[in-house]
Order: structure tokens, then sequence, then C-alpha cells
């Protein structure tokens, strides 16, 4: 039970009544899903397909965790996704599974941890410095598309026998392992806790002894893996990925974005690496009702998501009573 | 008072910039000792003692500690050499919980396979607050949802996590409340038990001379004096402090309440749910109406919600305008001011310049046609306050966080007293100032109040509000429990007797 300002004890929700609050209106809005549907919104093939596509946000998701804990943000993500996708695609098709895993990987990973090199000692304002690495890495997706010598396997889409991750169980079962490793990480190790002491006051945290530099190089690390798995997920879940231009990469991750944001309004009652795959599955039955229901995709499905954040986050931050912040 | 001597500093100098914060030290402590140290704001007391727990390092000089040279790289290294520091200045992290707060940067020593085990973490926290005897906040909450005096708990479980052989207390006790403040007092006098030592930094020269063994004056960043704290008075120390006389007397001398003017505020059977409980109180023009208690007593929680940033049932009744007041911004609209306790944080733009936190509460008289805001009015106003309450600053242009706590106090409170005001409400003015803004903050009071202006003074120095007060309410449990005027028993002994 939460205390006052004063200390004392106000008469709130209790965490595990919250739980099942939160529980119970998930199952009623997905059964009120499957009436709207006509009764196929909760067809297995249906959700097997919500849940697939899930897996790849979530994972960018919980990499913005670890990015705005530390006060930074990274709008190249979109970029490194399209770059470390094709790497995936090209080596799948050259080394089968393994070269799907290690191509997104480490494009994934070596490109974020510049990221953060970039962002560290450069001392450019880390939103600046992403616009500027984003077009770079748009314009590199683009020349390698006309390059004679990339072209040909670049328009070649994932051969289908490797495309596994992206389909389930096993991109359900990636999801599972990232979050229990994501919640130790962020939660429970000392260099997670040092991410979010910097985020929170980086004044304080230097003056307790936490090395800054090397706490945002491991913050680099960390979303570089995150990012580099979701490469191979969005690889595996679509074959295929469309060279973007024109800073047209950042769109990428806004829907991770409005995951994030859904997981950060309850991150009070639970932890926000849970919350991370729970809003991803609620965003994309949203995505898959409105879908369902004849909406077009694109524009209209994009402002029923922002009608529904906002939404969210009004009933989501209403105070207690007699809580004060 | 017992032992050898543990630190000994010799011809330290600091300068920021053309200025010299700290000249020439030269600063012996013994073991066992409670030393103070004391000067205006600006006079280079933080500074020193952020040079002894490894946050600046010296320009040139010599620290020993225990004999062997001492040259602190960082707050970590001084910990190392048995000592650390609660800082003038808030140092919890908001976004963690108050566990990881107390063992911040040392959270590896609970690790076990890369994971750290927070229930260790926490039970060794709760050991450390069990064994000083301070109160402890919920450990597994986060301290950003915390009030200051939980925040300021938490710095001190941390400091004293390290088991320090010398210990930094940075203007602590202005942040807390009677009950706490007497906690502290009781560690420190443990402490002095131990044979350890103690470096305590107050504006509470009476306080001061209380618990410490003896008192450095600092002035300009020098050393003017040492002398023993049995040995000395208020007056002395104030002389050495400001280099000419000041009496003590800056509170009120007479014992005649003022609260027969025109009722301006009546607040009937306010409520707010684990805060405050059926409290009714009339404020009247030209009236000081002091409040008082215990850290959980509510007191703080008055303001908040006269003010309108809590609200619970019951009514704020603000008769001028015949209105209840249910918000902050219907609350500025009606002549009333809010000064809250926590400056940095509750009150002023940190990092926007002087010109901004001075107009902010103005804005709307300063507007001109189509919304715009005039530079001449808005630097001109700025100008004015920053002249009349004479804050030491390079222009209206520099940032607010370079001041020293003074000089902000002065800001947040003159930017009210440059309105055309009929209620403040001071909550904790002089928290954190030296002995002449005090003076000068007492007296603006006393001016206000000779204006008209009805004040609710919510104080946890319970000398402030006896000396300042026409009646005191004090508070438990956030009901008000007694009255008393300034022609009855107005006594400290009377009123300790109910608040606990």
């Amino acid at each position: 039970m939460p205390t006052t300002a004063n200390g004392r004890r106000a008469r709130t929700l209790k965490n595990w009544q919250f739980d099942l609050i939160f529980a119970a209106a998930i199952v009623l809005v997905l059964l009120l899903f499957h009436l709207i549907s006509g009764g196929s919104f909760l067809e297995w093939s249906n959700v097997k397909g919500i849940l697939s596509r899930s897996a790849y946000p979530s994972f960018i998701a919980w990499g913005f965790c670890f990015l705005f804990a530390c006060g930074y943000t990274d709008m190249s993500i979109g970029g490194v996704v399209v770059l470390g996708s094709f790497a995936s695609c090209i080596f799948g098709n050259w080394y089968g599974l393994p070269g799907v895993i290690l191509g997104g990987l480490l494009v994934g990973l070596c490109l974020i941890f510049i990221n953060f090199l970039i962002f560290t000692y450069s001392g450019i304002p880390s939103w600046i410095a992403g616009i500027s690495l984003a077009m770079i890495y748009e314009a590199l997706a683009f020349l390698l598309k006309i390059s004679k010598g990339t072209k040909a396997l670049i328009s070649t889409s994932l051969d289908k026998e490797y495309r596994v991750l992206g389909q389930l169980p096993w991109c359900f079962i990636l999801l599972l392992i990232g979050l229990v490793v994501v919640y130790f990480l962020y939660n429970r190790t000392t260099v997670g806790l040092n991410i979010r002491a910097l985020g929170g006051s980086r004044d304080v945290a230097e003056k307790l002894g936490i090395n800054a530099k090397k706490t945002l190089l491991f913050v680099g690390l960390i979303s570089g893996i995150l990012v580099g798995v979701s490469c191979v997920l969005q690889q595996s879940y679509a074959g295929q990925t469309t060279v973007k231009t024109g800073l047209t990469s950042i769109n990428m991750i806004f829907q991770p974005l409005a995951i994030y944001l859904l997981a950060q309004i309850i991150r009070e009652r639970i932890n926000i690496v849970i919350c991370v795959p729970i809003c991803a599955f609620i965003l994309y039955s949203i995505f898959n009702l409105l879908t369902m229901l004849g909406v077009p995709s694109g524009t209209l499905q994009e402002a029923c998501l922002g009608a529904f954040i906002v939404i969210f986050g009004i009933v989501g931050s209403r105070k207690v009573r007699g809580v004060v912040k | 008072m017992s032992g050898g001597t543990i630190l000994e500093i010799h011809g330290l100098n600091k300068h920021f910039g053309p200025t010299y914060a700290n000249r020439n030290i030269d600063f012996t402590l013994r073991r066992g000792e409670v030393r103070g140290l004391i000067g205006e704001n600006g006079s280079g007391k933080s500074t020193l003692l952020s040079q002894i727990a490894g946050l600046y390092r010296p320009d040139s000089g010599e620290m020993l500690v225990n004999g062997g040279k001492y040259d602190p790289h960082s707050p970590l290294d001084a910990n190392a050499h048995g000592i650390s520091m609660v800082m003038q200045e808030l140092g919890v992290i908001g976004s963690l919980p108050a566990g990881v707060n107390v063992f911040l940067g040392r959270t590896g020593q609970f690790a076990k396979g890369g994971i750290v085990d927070l229930r260790e973490m926490n039970r060794a926290a709760a050991a450390v607050f069990e064994k000083w005897g301070l109160r402890m906040p919920p450990l597994n909450r986060l301290t950003e949802n915390m009030i200051i005096e939980d925040r300021k708990m938490i710095e001190l479980a941390r400091a004293l996590s390290i088991e320090p052989e010398i210990l930094l207390l940075d203007e602590v006790t202005q942040s807390l409340s009677l009950n706490n403040r007497n906690s502290l007092y009781e560690l420190i006098a443990r402490y002095r038990d131990m044979d350890r030592s103690v470096i305590v930094i107050t504006h509470d020269i009476e306080e001061m001379i209380r618990i410490t063994d003896t008192i450095t004056v600092l002035r300009d960043g020098q050393v003017v004096g040492e002398v023993v704290s049995a040995e000395t008075d208020p007056d002395q120390i104030r002389m050495m402090m400001v280099g000419r006389q000041i009496s003590g007397d800056y509170y009120r001398d007479d014992t005649t309440p003022d609260c027969d003017g025109e009722t301006v505020l009546s607040v009937r059977d306010l409520s707010v749910p684990g805060e405050l409980e059926d409290v009714s109180f009339d404020v009247h023009a030209g009236e000081i109406l002091g409040f008082c208690g215990l850290s959980d007593a509510g007191i703080h929680s008055i303001g908040k919600a006269v003010y309108g940033l809590i609200r619970g049932s019951g009514t704020v009744h603000f008769l001028p305008t015949d209105v209840n007041i249910t918000s902050a911004p219907q609350a500025l609209a009606n002549h009333i001011g809010y000064v809250p306790k926590d400056r940095d944080r509750e009150a002023l733009l940190i990092h926007a310049s002087i010109r901004d936190n001075a107009v902010l509460p103005s804005v709307e008289e300063l507007r001109a046609a189509a919304g715009l805001l005039p530079p001449g009015r808005v630097n001109s106003m700025a100008e004015g306050i920053r002249s009349r309450f004479s804050v030491k600053s390079t222009g209206i242009a520099q940032t607010t966080d370079a001041l020293s706590g003074g000089n902000k106090q002065k800001i947040n409170l003159g930017r009210w007293l440059a309105k055309d005001l009929r209620l403040l409400i001071l909550d904790c003015p002089t928290r954190g100032v030296d002995v002449g803004v005090k003076a000068a903050i007492y007296a603006l009071m006393k001016e206000a109040k000779k204006n008209g202006i009805a004040i609710i003074l919510i104080s946890d120095e319970l000398t402030e509000v006896l000396g300042m007060a026409d009646r005191l309410l004090v508070m438990k449990d956030g009901r008000v429990t007694k009255e008393i005027r300034r022609d009855e028993d107005f006594t400290e002994q009377s009123v300790i007797g109910v608040m606990i």
C-alpha cells in the first residue's frame, strides 16, 4: 500500500488487486474484440499471427527501455533495422539459419554500438546525431540496392526454410527468452541499475562513482543486441525488407515507440519490461481488429492507435486517491 | 573529543574562475570531535566540505588523514579513506527505489552471478536505518514520489552505510522536522561516543552551538576564527560571520496577537485522505498564522491544499473575492502566493534565468495586447526584484542554478512580494539560508504584515513560528490539536508537549 506525502497510509489498490483487474480487463477486451469481429478474432490462426507480429517490435521497445532510461534517444534504429535485415537475408541465403541469426545480430549490434560511441564521445545531442546517422544508413541501404554487385542479393527474399524464427513457436520462445534476460538485465544487475541512475541524474550518478561513459557503452551493447534480434525477427517474419529513404526509416520506430509509451503508462504498477510484450500484443490486436473491420491500414489505423494511446494514457495516469506525487 | 588528530588541512585553496571559494584554509579535526562550519551563503563552507569529500580537487594545499597524505579523486576514493558526506543539494535518483539508492555505485557487492540480490540489499539498507535510528521510508518505492525529508534520510543512510570515520553533513537539519532532527542529534552524539568525527554545516546558530564541540567560522572563503561551542554565544558567532554586530532579535519582540483584522481566508473541514482531517481555521488581514508539527503531522499539506495543489473535501473560502479555491491558477488569480518548501524542485525553474523566474507569477499582469510580453516591462520587473531584494548575481540573465541558496530564496519570495497579494503561504521560507538572509526574510514578512497581507507560515523550526506568528496551530496526525495565541503560553515547551 503506498504511503502519502506525509508518510501515512492511503487507501489504494494493492498490487495483486491491480494485476487481477488488469488481467481481467485484457481478457474482457479480447472477448469484446472476438464478439465485434463476428467470432474470428480469437481463432488460433489469428492469435498466432498477432503473436508472431508482436515479437519484432517488442525487442526494439525493450531497447528503448534502456535508451530512454539513460536519457538518450536514437532516431537511426529504423535505418539499422533495414541494414540488419538485409544482412540477415543475404547471409541467411548463403549460410542458412546461422547466417540469418549472425547477419542481423552483428549488424544491429555493431551499428548501435557505433551510434553510442558517437553519442558518448562527440557531445552532439543524441537525437540530432541519430537523425544524421539515419540518413547515412538509409543512403547505405539505397546504395546496396542500386549497386551492381549487391542489387540481386538485396532483391532476393529470404528462403522460406530459413524463416522459422519469425513463426510460432520460435518467435514466442525468443520472446520469452528475451523477456527473462531483459528483465534481469534491467532490474537486477549492476549495469541495469547504473543505466537507470544515469538517466535519473548523471551528476548524482557520477558523484556516486558510476562511470558514465562506460555505462553508456553498455547501453549501446545491450540495445545493439536487442535491435540485432529484432532485425533477425523482422527478416524472418516478412522475408523481405524495403529500402527507406528521405528519413522514412524513422517511421519504423513509431510502433515500438507506441508500445514503449503504453508500457510507460502502467510501469508504476507492472514492471516496464513485462509490460512491453503485453502492450505489443494489445497494440497488434487493435490493428488486427481494425483490419478485420475493414479499416484501411496506414493513416486511419494509425489515427486509431493515436487515439487509443491518449485514452490509455488518461486512464492509466489517473491519480490514485490519496497519493500525492 | 578524546583522540588525536584525524584530519589536517594546510593552506588549501580553491577558486572558480576569478572567484576564490577557499583561500589558504588551515583546519584540524580530532577524533571524536563534532565540528561546526558556519558562515554566510557563499563563504566557502560547502566548497571546503566538497574537497574533503572528493567532489572537488583543491587548487593547492595539502590534506592529511590519520597523518597520511589524502588527495581524494572522487567521493568513492573518500569513502575508501573512511569519509562520506550528505550533500546540501538532493542526491538521490528518483527513478530508482530507496533501497537501491542507499547502495548506488556499490550495488555490485550484492551481486551473485551477475544478478543483484535486491532482497539482500534492502535487508542491508534496513539494517543501516535501524542501527542509526533513522526513520525508514518504504525501500521498494521509487524516491521520486517521496518528500524531501525521506530523500534526505536515504542520503544519510547512504553516507552511514560505509561506516565512515568522518561524517560530513551539509545543511541536513534544515530539511528535517523536529522528530527526525532529534534522531540526527542522537546520531551525532553516538558518533562522538564512538570516537568518530563529524563536520556539520547549519545556518541555525543555536543548533550549532548545542550539537558541536567547536565551531570554525568562514568569511569570504577564509577561516576567520575558531571557537569552543560551550564558551560562545549566537551574537559572537553572528559578528564573526558578517564582520559586524547583528542583533539576535530579528524575530518580533511584541506579544500582542494581530488577529482581529478582516477575515481573508476561511478554511472549513478540509480533509485530504491520508494527509489532513477536518482542518478548520481563519486567517485575517495583517496576521501571521503559524503551523507546526512533527514530520507526519500534515503541516506541509496545508499550504498545498490551500493553494489548490492537492484537493480533498471541505472548503477553502477566499473572502475578498468570495470564491472557493480549488486550483492553483484560481489561487494565483485571487492574489494568493505560495512559497513551497522544496525550493529547487517545486518553486524555481532551476535552469532558467533570474528574469524568467522573477516574472513567472506576474505574467498575466505583464501581458500586453495579443498576449505578448513586452521585454521592457519584463526586464524592468526582474531588475526591480533583483535590486529590491539584493540578489547577489551577475544580472537578470544569470541562470538560477548558479546562485546560492539564500539568493535563490530571495527570488522565490521576492517575486511574490512584488505582486499585489492578499494572502501569502510560506512553507519553511528560511530553509538553508544564512543569518543575514534570514533577517531580511523576517523583515520582509513584518513589512508584508504591516501592509495588511495575511500570511500562513508553515515551519519545521519552532523558534521561527514562535518568533513570528500571531497565532499558532499545532498539528498532529493531520489534525489541528491546539491553537495558541501570541499572548498566551507561547513557548517551545507548551508546543512540544502538544506535538509529541
